[in-house]
């Protein structure tokens, strides 16, 4: 098993995205409000002649908003044609999956359970996989 | 005449293009049969038309051709290499004078009477390259003519190289291919931008700054090239309409114009393929359902000659095309008969079908209204087809009909990659685009003749006469709320939807016309339904394209993706029958009101434009006098008088306001009032009484002079100053005009007694004498006294009476 993650914190958990759909992780420098997009949509900002689309990743898995912090890292994703910003609260190194994503008896939380795709172990400890085109979709999902 | 000429140089040049090849292939191979057969159709038609244009030298030359080739076929010559080069030659030179008609160039004389020997010898081989040299020099004189203005055409050979007439050569290409030099490209002009920024920051620098100016101008070279590769502009799939439209109405007996608007837009050039198929199909479709004959057509009132409107519209990822044709409109009692007929409904279903969803069966498969299968359409192969065809490219199709109006197909394409013409507009500290083929017109909301209005929660400007209902962007996106107060500061842009629905969108500010590059949004941004895509600034950020149609359908139920729902809506509304009016605030600031039609605009003058004296009041409004009303209940503002103009169909009068307050539909009765004669009688609006004034009594109480009224002549002493300077005005003013010398005969004359009058050939159906002495006057009966104004204007009238009686 040699699955390589990204690994990063979102709403003071550490997480991780597959480092095979990142592209690339980026500082974002100033963000363009999209109005009337639901919350989790922070609005698009630039990467080269590429608009993208950020995404809070806390608000997404509808958790509070994280403390803005000035280091803002995203990583860049690409789903259905369409590339997104996951805004995290930190980005660390990539690691690789010691194990498995699996299910933890009893869930990971509302939030979370809809948007990972299991616990895996990493060198840091046990880690939430999140799934990226769930997580995109939004806490409105449900709701839809 | 230039447009025959223009498509006959325009076929011309077409055969040309088809034939290329075919000439390559016949010179190849000279005893290919079907290639001879081409390239005799062609030099035929040019023939042919030529004769039509008196074009000799052409139509000399084709003939030359033509004749030889038909020798061949008719197997009574060989086609040898000799004769290939000879006719070779032959459709080059048509080409450089089609080139040259084209460019409204004299061609230059002599060289036509070689190419057609060379027809003929077929011993001599040399022909074709002894021509040839002598075709090209002939082509450069005519450049050199162009450059030199009308010099002789005499001497020959100007060292120049000839126009480029190679055969255009292509090779394919994968579209994913120019996608990504399309998106280098653009990066590069990003790159560009910024680099632009950086060097502006650091001052100037004479020796980085011109190199960078021509990198700008390549790039800006490079990035249309690129462009103009995927893509068309629509007018190539426009301009093979017309004919098309001209054979089917031909064979159907009817007749048809067509119309074009928006062949500017471009459109993927496999877009323009994909599309051709179903719209001539819906083309068809029109010609030979929808619109009459010539003969029902006048019976119903309309037109002879129908109209086939075709309206392309570019926003953001998506071409907009509607064709609509104005017809009798979709049959739907016939269609929900063939439904049942067919057995795709159950009877009852279709009763319950609302009359949209009935005109939707029209895209079921299987249907087709036509009672007898003509040659033209109804051959099973429906608007099913057309759908299917349109869909599998991405896009949509819908249509509108009203019964004995037509019916408009509206067709939605996707643009997988687009530059759109662009206006930027900025609202709540942030700018958004606009596709500019859906700007009309950008007005200041403080401008005088912006009126606003609201109508329940609706908010409606008056803008030139149109009352169209009024959006702010700020409100739209959910930014900011506006107040009453704010509105004046705003920027109204005029929107026309390809619907030809019109609304107005407030914005903060207007900035600038741009061309963008449209980039598709994530869905869940699309979900939001406001926008069509995003694009980049010059500085690198983002900005939104918004999507005026789906805000125009959602805010205000209008445009083209009417949902079933909105249409079931407008049948209440326009069973219920309610008279449009107009409230305003008079003078007295109390609320009246008045009817809509009867209001043909409201004007905004200065005090200076009006004069009152006494009972008379007139307003000067662009050169014209008006009879002002209104002023029993107070007193006319200062400065800025507000006018409404109100017309009962011939002459118009003013109504002084003080405000235009909101427009309304009167949907209750209204009560008459006996004590007021300006007044109607008093309706509801809302939960108020409001009187409404009483059309017939404003202009039967101003004896409003009709501008139609046959007007009398009258004739005055024209020897006499008294009569010019001061008789002369109030006989106009009473509404006759002078009559000319001698020669005329005139319906009144007036005389002055003391003068004798001269002997006149012309005669005057009645007279009336004015004399200068108050005690002889009324003694003889029909004298009166020359200032007796009274009497004289009665005299006047009385001459009218007796005329028009």
């Amino acid at each position: 098993m040699t699955d390589l993650l990204l690994q990063c914190l979102v709403a003071d958990r550490h997480a991780a995205i597959p480092a095979s759909d990142v592209q690339s992780v980026i500082e974002i420098e100033e963000i363009t409000p999209i109005p009337g997009t639901p919350d989790f949509i922070l609005g698009l900002t630039a990467l080269r002649s590429q608009a993208l689309t950020v995404i809070d990743c806390s608000l997404a898995l509808g958790l509070e908003k994280s403390v803005a912090e000035d280091d803002q890292r995203a990583a860049v994703v690409e789903v259905e044609g369409h590339l997104y910003a996951l805004l995290v609260d930190a980005a660390y190194d990539v690691g690789e999956a010691l194990s498995q994503p699996v299910a933890v008896p009893g869930g990971f939380g509302a939030g979370w359970q809809r948007a990972a795709r299991g616990m895996v172990e990493t060198e840091s400890g046990p880690t939430l996989l999140i799934d990226t085109s769930s997580l995109i979709a939004g806490p409105m999902e449900e709701a839809a | 005449m230039d447009d025959l000429l223009a498509d006959f140089v325009a076929e011309t040049r077409e055969m040309l293009e088809a034939s290329g090849g075919e000439i390559v292939a016949w010179e190849a191979d000279p005893s290919d049969r079907a290639r001879l057969d081409t390239i005799f159709r062609f030099v035929h038609t040019v023939k042919g038309n030529c004769g039509f244009f008196d074009f000799p030298r052409l139509e000399k030359l084709s003939h030359a051709a033509e004749d030889a080739l038909s020798e061949c076929r008719a197997g009574r010559r060989e086609a040898d290499s000799a004769l290939v080069s000879a006719v070779l030659a032959i459709i080059d030179r048509i080409s450089e004078m089609t080139d040259a008609i084209e460019a409204g160039e004299e061609f230059p004389e002599g060289g036509d009477d070689e190419l057609i020997a060379a027809l003929q010898g077929s011993d001599d081989i040399v022909v074709a390259s002894a021509v040839m040299p002598e075709a090209q020099p002939a082509n450069d004189q005519s450049d050199a003519d162009a450059d030199r203005g009308d010099d002789s055409d005499s001497e020959s050979s100007a060292p120049k190289p000839a126009r480029a007439q190679a055969v255009q050569r292509s090779i394919r290409l994968p579209v994913d291919l120019l996608d990504e030099v399309m998106k280098g490209v653009s990066d590069m002009v990003l790159a560009r931008n910024d680099l632009s920024r950086r060097l502006r920051e650091a001052g100037e620098q004479p020796t980085i700054d011109g190199p960078f100016d021509r990198l700008s101008t390549i790039l800006a070279d490079v990035r249309a090239a690129i462009t103009r590769m995927r893509m068309q502009r629509l007018e190539h799939l426009f301009s093979s309409l017309p004919r098309l439209v001209r054979d089917l109405s031909n064979e159907l007996g009817k007749q048809v114009m067509v119309d074009f608007e928006g062949g500017e837009v471009e459109l993927d050039r496999e877009m323009i393929e994909m599309v051709r198929d179903p719209l001539t199909h819906i083309i068809r479709n029109a010609i030979d359902h929808g619109i009459e004959g010539p003969g029902e057509r006048l019976k119903n009132g309309k037109r002879e000659i129908g109209l086939l409107r075709f309206a392309a519209r570019q926003a953001g990822n998506q071409i907009s095309l509607v064709v609509s044709d104005d017809g009798r409109g979709i049959d739907t009692g016939r269609l929900a008969d063939k439904a049942v007929a067919a057995g795709l409904y159950s009877q009852s279903e279709v009763d319950r079908m609302s009359d949209r969803r009935k005109h939707l069966l029209i895209f079921e498969p299987g249907l087709s209204t036509a009672n007898e299968v003509s040659s033209v359409s109804g051959r099973g192969v429906g608007m099913d087809v057309v759908r299917a065809n349109i869909e599998r490219v991405g896009g949509s199709i819908d249509v509108v009909s009203k019964p004995g109006e037509g019916a408009s197909f509206h067709l939605k394409l996707p643009l997988t990659l687009s530059i759109i013409a662009a206006l930027t507009v900025g609202a709540g500290g942030q700018r958004y685009a606009i596709p500019r083929s859906y700007v009309e017109e950008i007005v200041f909301s403080s401008s005088s003749n912006v009126e606003f209005a609201t109508a329940g929660d609706r908010r409606l400007v008056t803008f030139r006469d149109k009352r169209v209902p009024c959006l702010a962007l700020g409100d739209i996106l959910g930014i900011d709320e506006i107040d009453d107060a704010e509105w004046d500061s705003k920027t109204l842009v005029l929107i026309r939807l390809a619907s030809d629905d019109v609304f107005a969108l407030a914005v903060d500010r207007v900035f600038d016309h741009e061309d963008v590059v449209v980039k598709p949004i994530a869905p869940a941004v699309m979900e939001t339904r406001l926008y069509a895509g995003t694009t980049l600034l010059d500085d690198g950020r983002p900005m939104m394209l918004l999507d005026l149609p789906s805000i125009a359908t959602n805010r205000l139920h209008m445009g083209e993706g009417r949902t079933t729902e909105v249409v079931e809506e407008e049948v209440i509304e326009t069973g219920r029958k309610a008279v449009p009016i107009m409230l305003f605030a008079g003078l007295d600031d109390r609320k009246r009101a008045v009817r809509l039609d009867m209001v043909r605009r409201i004007d905004t003058v200065s005090r200076e434009a009006i004069d009152i004296e006494g009972q008379r009041a007139q307003a000067v409004i662009d050169g014209s006098v008006f009879t002002l009303l209104g002023l029993e209940f107070g007193e006319l503002p200062e400065n800025r008088c507000r006018l409404l103009r109100l017309t009962d169909g011939e002459s118009e009068v003013v109504y002084a306001v003080n405000e235009v307050l909101d427009a309304a539909d009167m949907d209750g009765e209204i009560i008459p009032s006996q004590d007021d004669p300006l007044i109607e009688g008093v309706t509801l609006i809302g939960d108020s009484l409001v009187p409404v004034l009483d059309g017939h009594a404003l202009f039967a109480r101003q004896r409003v002079q009709r501008r139609t009224q046959e007007v009398l002549s009258c004739r005055i002493p024209d020897d006499s100053d008294w009569a010019r300077t001061i008789l002369e005005p109030l006989v106009e003013a009473a509404g006759y005009r002078i009559a000319a010398d001698d020669g005329e005969d005139a319906d009144v004359e007036i005389q002055l007694a003391e003068t004798v009058r001269p002997e006149r050939s012309a005669s005057a159906r009645s007279v009336i004498r004015l004399t200068q002495d108050p005690h002889t006057a009324g003694a003889d009966g029909d004298t009166i006294y020359r200032y007796d104004r009274d009497g004289l204007l009665a005299a006047l009238k009385q001459a009218r009476l007796g005329r028009t009686a």
